[in-house]
């Protein structure tokens, strides 16, 4: 029997509810609690062969039921999609234990917030190098590209300035980040940090201010999340080949 | 005839669509790409840049394949 | 949304912004575009090493934009020098755009954000 696995945590008094209804999970698929060492996993039971699709009903019932435990504890949750046989499921576990102890060990008492960042402003145009009328093609196309990719730099740099602001002003509360610069043209920066429960209020009031003192950027804070950003462990095999 | 409420209420129903679209994308945006992922990928950083391949239960099997494919268009 | 062992917990987080246009329309650009994911299952082998191949030589060509941008700047490249290398690039850009026809693969397929390399060069 295949299952999809939505989260891991260290205990769990029993099935989540929301309103004293049980939280049901992708295509309305009931959610059992499943015990492996002295871990909790939610799962439900998956029938069918590929990947469960990415619906937004899916999405939002992922999430859900991940979210549903966080106020009994903070939980691991799981990527979407994950379908295992439950041997497979057991083994990981095991296999995984210490290091799975050791993350929860990291998230305990924390929740996860978002940040993330747009420019407002439109950026000034980087100017021309030459006459453009004179040149041929080949010519035209290389200032173009020169255009393009300066003004990708000095948003990439204007992004690194934007991340280290935003490091000061909230760094005390945060306990671990993780930060995105320059996704896409506009969207200067995208932060995820893990902070202590009793500290997201602090957090969040600290963020008001400092977005009053940044009134050209557009901000957008969510949470609080599951830690998803903060659970990953390392799989044994990931290499790195550098360019130097 | 249209009243200006008629307005408002389109302009809420709107905002209110896109409110949440905001929080599909917010959701999709961890549940996607974060989280714990059991063995079955790895991840190939050629200059910082991830490639990640799924499958790894039969990644030694499917690089064989692959380079009879290859091998086999020539 | 409180935390709290007494109040039910809400089915969705809270997000607090004034711009939700704006970051709508973006969002949905880094959710079309996440890493390439290179399916090695025995089915779709020749699918996946075509991303592959395709990936790196779209990441080996903006490399080479940004070399001969570099050039163009530092002043060592005289007018015909500049025209034929932007005709080679022009070509090389063209090529595999073909590539990329070729097998079906769009732009997003190919995602590639050239992060601290772009610093490297």
């Amino acid at each position: 029997m295949k299952l999809y696995v939505y989260c891991l945590a260290e205990k769990l008094g029993g099935l989540p509810s929301i309103h004293a209804a049980p939280v049901l999970g992708i295509s309305g698929a009931q959610v059992d609690l499943l015990k492996v060492e002295d871990f909790a996993l939610l799962v439900s039971e998956f029938d069918g062969d590929s990947a469960p699709s990415v619906t937004r009903d899916n999405a939002l019932a992922h999430a859900a039921v991940v979210a549903s435990v966080l106020n009994e504890t903070t939980p691991l949750p799981f990527r979407f999609g994950t379908v295992v046989a439950e041997d497979q499921l057991r083994s990981y576990v095991t296999a995984r234990r210490e290091a799975l102890k050791a993350k929860l060990d990291q998230v305990r008492g924390c929740v996860e917030m978002s940040v993330k960042i747009i420019s407002g402003s439109d950026q000034a145009d980087v100017p021309q190098l030459n006459e453009m009328d004179e040149q041929g093609p080949g010519a035209r196309f290389l200032n173009e590209k020169r255009r393009q990719i300066l003004g990708s730099e000095r948003r990439s740099e204007e992004a690194k300035q934007v991340a280290a602001w935003l490091k000061e002003q909230v760094g005390t509360y945060v306990q671990q980040e993780e930060v995105s610069l320059s996704q896409t043209e506009k969207l200067m920066v995208a932060a995820a940090h893990l902070v202590a429960r009793e500290q997201v209020a602090k957090y969040r009031d600290q963020l008001t201010m400092a977005r009053k003192m940044r009134p050209e950027l557009h901000f957008l804070v969510s949470g609080p999340w599951p830690p998803y950003t903060f659970s990953n462990i390392e799989l044994e095999f990931k290499t790195r080949f550098g360019v130097s | 005839m249209s009243s200006p409420f008629d307005q408002m209420l389109i302009e809420s129903d709107v905002e209110q669509l896109e409110q949440a679209d905001l929080s599909l994308l917010e959701t999709l945006d961890h549940v996607l790409n974060r989280g714990l992922v059991i063995a079955g990928e790895i991840t190939i950083s050629v200059a910082d840049i991830d490639l990640i391949f799924v499958g790894l239960n039969i990644l030694v099997s499917s690089v064989e394949t692959a380079n009879e494919v290859v091998r086999n268009r020539k | 949304m409180e935390l709290s062992p007494n109040k039910p917990p809400t089915a969705e987080p809270e997000i607090d912004t004034s711009h939700v246009e704006e970051f709508v329309e973006q969002l949905s650009c880094v959710t079309n575009s996440l890493p390439p994911r290179i399916n090695i299952d025995a089915q779709s082998v020749e699918e996946g090493l075509a991303k592959l191949v395709l990936t790196l030589i779209e990441f080996i060509r903006r490399l080479l934009e940004k070399q001969a941008v570099r050039r163009m700047e530092g002043g060592d490249l005289s007018p015909e020098q500049i025209e034929e290398l932007g005709l080679a690039l022009m070509k090389l850009e063209a090529k595999l755009q073909e590539l990329k026809e070729q097998f079906g693969l769009a732009d997003e397929d190919l995602n590639l954000d050239l992060g601290p390399v772009g610093r490297l060069i």
